[in-house]
């Protein structure tokens, strides 16, 4: 047996019509607001492990310089930290390169002095100063003036505490914070649920 | 029955398959930047901090070798796992560790102290740590415009060693060369300079009892630098008054009975000294600390012909004034006469001497004349045997060398009369000190008796002076080329 359909019944109604692009149109809502939330959830992700990585970095390069350094301070603010470095690597200028201009980026031989406090190992008559500071929404490492961003974010971020202990322990700690792009209504728990610490201590007998 | 189908049901494929792909691509998206973000994280920021324990490690394993140069000399750089060139000393490379890190160190003599002959050492170590995970850089691109983020930091090798080829293989600039590397990897090298440990650095310092001195006796110092020996530790206006207060007293077990006034500071290990009139300095019950026994030196010249042995009055002048790091040698079986030791002309003159039994002798240093003595046996004298004519302390040095066994004893007694300069590291040995003496100098011995009113001044020269009896690191920087 073969069914035939009405010719009249083909077409839609227009109740039909609507109904259908209602639910059309809820669907494509529904999905450009999940397509949207699923891009600014993939930005606020990728923002975070990025900010993240940077934390890292920030830690990782002070605390390769607070090993080598000699004296390491931070600021009233603690938002800048000082250190001082020696000067292992011959540069040109140096009284060594000026009269060996062939030693221009090669390791320095120490020369060795007899203090109060001891033996002292000094590389060359002077020392580097290498400075960590913030500079908007950036942390820069200055080197005896020559500037390097080590981290900017289009978010804040910004070291919360930067404590150098003086006395003792001889050491660097340093916590990081940033704020994410989602947050709990504001909730502190949002930037200080991204803290990264660390701590890194001096190598060198102090000298500051 | 046949049904036929609605000619639209062919979207519904489309939509499908649109959605597929909208959500791979969602998908691939987090993945790819997961994978990233993991692959520095867990690779590269692990290696780079595996890399610089590595380094720290070799650093560790030649610091060690460094040491037994003074605690056990006949294996220090051992062959043939170490590779010895004239001051230089190469490294096997060891590799250790889950993660598969490899280090090496080259450790090389580079000076000796013109005053004492200790030769510093240093120790250039490399580090490396494999990169696991995808060969590429990790590097955030929002730094800015041709700003680099973490490759300015974490320099890693993929193909070659960059360090090698821009500076050589000893960062010296010399044949530089591009290395290939079995892999992905991270080196960091770091420069630990190893200083020598001199002993004298307390007027008294003993490993085990302390008993003295008298009740009137008194303990202070001064710096020979400044001018010869005078009282200045009641005067805080004196100019050497600051010098005058380190006369201090180090026992490293909690057996201790002090008397007599001491300027300076007093350290045990578990003793019950409580802050009083009569110690001026810091008290702290809570020092231990070993002195490891002393080992006859190795790197002294061969000995002189004559004299072998002396039992009667020698008188000898070496020929020539020789250096702390290369004196005069001489080795005697027995040393119990009396023996004056001249001066080459005017010249700072030095001299060692290794006696291989007790040494009882009359010992006549003069002017410029500066001596070690290292004896086998035990010592047994009376102050006035100990003729230091300058009055320098360090100009008259006695070692004496650790038994073999150390169920054996050895002793140091020193009796009545006379007054002496000179400085005893005798870390096996009981010391006695009988009488009244003024002396000026410092002792290391294991036991210390004295019972006397002594008037003991330590020359805060001696800080300095002195054999290497250990060493330790002085200074620590990382080459980041």
């Amino acid at each position: 047996m073969r069914l035939r359909i009405s010719r009249k019944r083909i077409a839609f109604t227009l109740p039909e019509i609507t109904l259908a692009l209602a639910v059309s149109g809820v669907v494509f809502g529904a999905i450009l607001t999940l397509s949207t939330s699923l891009q600014k959830s993939f930005n606020a992700i990728d923002n975070y492990f990025g900010t993240h990585m940077q934390q890292i970095r920030i830690v990782d390069y002070l605390s390769r310089d607070v090993k080598r350094g000699l004296i390491v301070t931070t600021s009233a603010d603690l938002q800048t930290v000082t250190v001082t470095i020696p000067n292992y690597i011959i540069q040109a200028g140096d009284p060594e390169a000026v009269v060996n201009p062939t030693l221009v980026g090669t390791a320095r031989t120490p020369t060795m002095a007899y203090t109060p406090s001891g033996w002292q190992v000094n590389y060359g008559n002077t020392t580097s100063i290498v400075v960590y500071s913030i500079s908007g929404l950036s942390i820069l490492r200055t080197e005896n003036g020559t500037v390097t961003t080590i981290a900017s974010s289009t978010d804040q971020l910004v070291p919360l505490t930067t404590d150098v202990e003086l006395a003792n322990t001889e050491c660097a700690k340093t916590s990081i914070t940033f704020q994410p792009i989602f947050t709990s209504g504001g909730a502190a728990a949002s930037r200080s649920g991204t803290t990264v610490y660390s701590t890194a201590y001096l190598r060198n007998k102090r000298r500051g | 029955m046949r049904t036929k189908r609605p000619v639209e049901e062919g979207n519904v494929l489309i939509c499908a398959l649109c959605t597929i792909l909208i959500i791979s691509l969602i998908g691939a998206n987090v993945l790819r930047n997961c994978t990233t973000r993991y692959n520095v994280s867990s690779s590269q920021v692990r290696s780079w901090k595996e890399s610089l324990f590595a380094a720290e490690a070799g650093g560790d394993i030649a610091y060690a070798e460094v040491r037994r140069t003074v605690l056990d000399p006949p294996h220090a750089f051992p062959t043939p796992s170490w590779t010895t060139t004239g001051a230089k000393h190469q490294s096997p490379e060891t590799t250790f560790g889950a993660n598969g890190l490899t280090t090496s160190t080259v450790v090389d003599l580079f000076y000796y102290d013109p005053a004492t002959g200790n030769p510093w050492f240093r120790a250039r170590s490399k580090g490396t740590a494999p990169v696991t995970g995808l060969a590429r850089t990790g590097m955030d691109d929002r730094m800015g415009a041709g700003v680099k983020g973490d490759s300015l930091l974490r320099k890693i090798d993929f193909k070659v060693d960059h360090f090698v080829a821009t500076y050589g293989p000893n960062g010296d600039g010399v044949g530089p060369t591009p290395s290939p590397v079995p892999g992905p990897q991270i080196t960091r090298r770091i420069e630990q300079i190893v200083a020598p440990v001199t002993p004298f650095e307390a007027a008294i310092k003993c490993t085990g009892s302390f008993y003295g001195l008298g009740s009137a006796a008194q303990v202070d110092s001064y710096n020979s630098k400044n001018g010869p020996y005078y009282f200045a530790a009641n005067n805080p206006a004196d100019p050497n008054f600051k010098d005058a207060r380190s006369g201090s007293v180090e026992i490293g077990t909690p057996v201790a009975e002090v008397n007599g006034m001491l300027y300076g500071n007093l350290s045990t290990n578990g003793g019950t000294i409580v802050p009083n009139s009569s110690i001026t300095g810091t008290i702290d019950n809570n020092v231990p600390f070993t002195c490891p026994p002393f080992k006859m030196p190795t790197d002294l010249p061969p000995p002189q012909a004559a004299p072998t042995s002396v039992t009667s009055t020698v008188s000898i002048t070496p020929p020539v004034a020789g250096t702390a790091t290369v004196p005069t040698y001489y080795l005697l079986s027995s040393l119990s006469g009396k023996l004056t030791i001249n001066a080459v002309g005017g010249a700072q003159t030095y001299v060692a001497i290794h006696v291989t039994n007790d040494m009882t002798a009359h010992i006549d240093v003069k002017p410029n004349v500066h001596v070690k003595i290292f004896f086998d046996g035990n010592m047994d004298v009376k102050g006035r045997d100990i003729e230091n004519e300058t009055n320098l302390a360090a100009n008259l040095q006695y070692y004496a060398i650790s038994p073999a066994s150390p169920a054996t004893t050895q002793y140091i007694h020193i009796d009545p009369p006379g007054d002496f300069a000179a400085t005893f590291y005798a870390p096996s040995a009981d010391v006695v000190l009988h009488g009244n003496p003024d002396l000026i100098g410092a002792m290391v011995c294991k036991t210390f008796y004295g019972n006397g009113n002594t008037s003991w001044h330590y020359d805060r020269a001696l800080d300095t002076e002195g054999d290497a009896v250990d060493y330790r690191i002085v200074s620590y920087v990382e080459d980041i080329r």
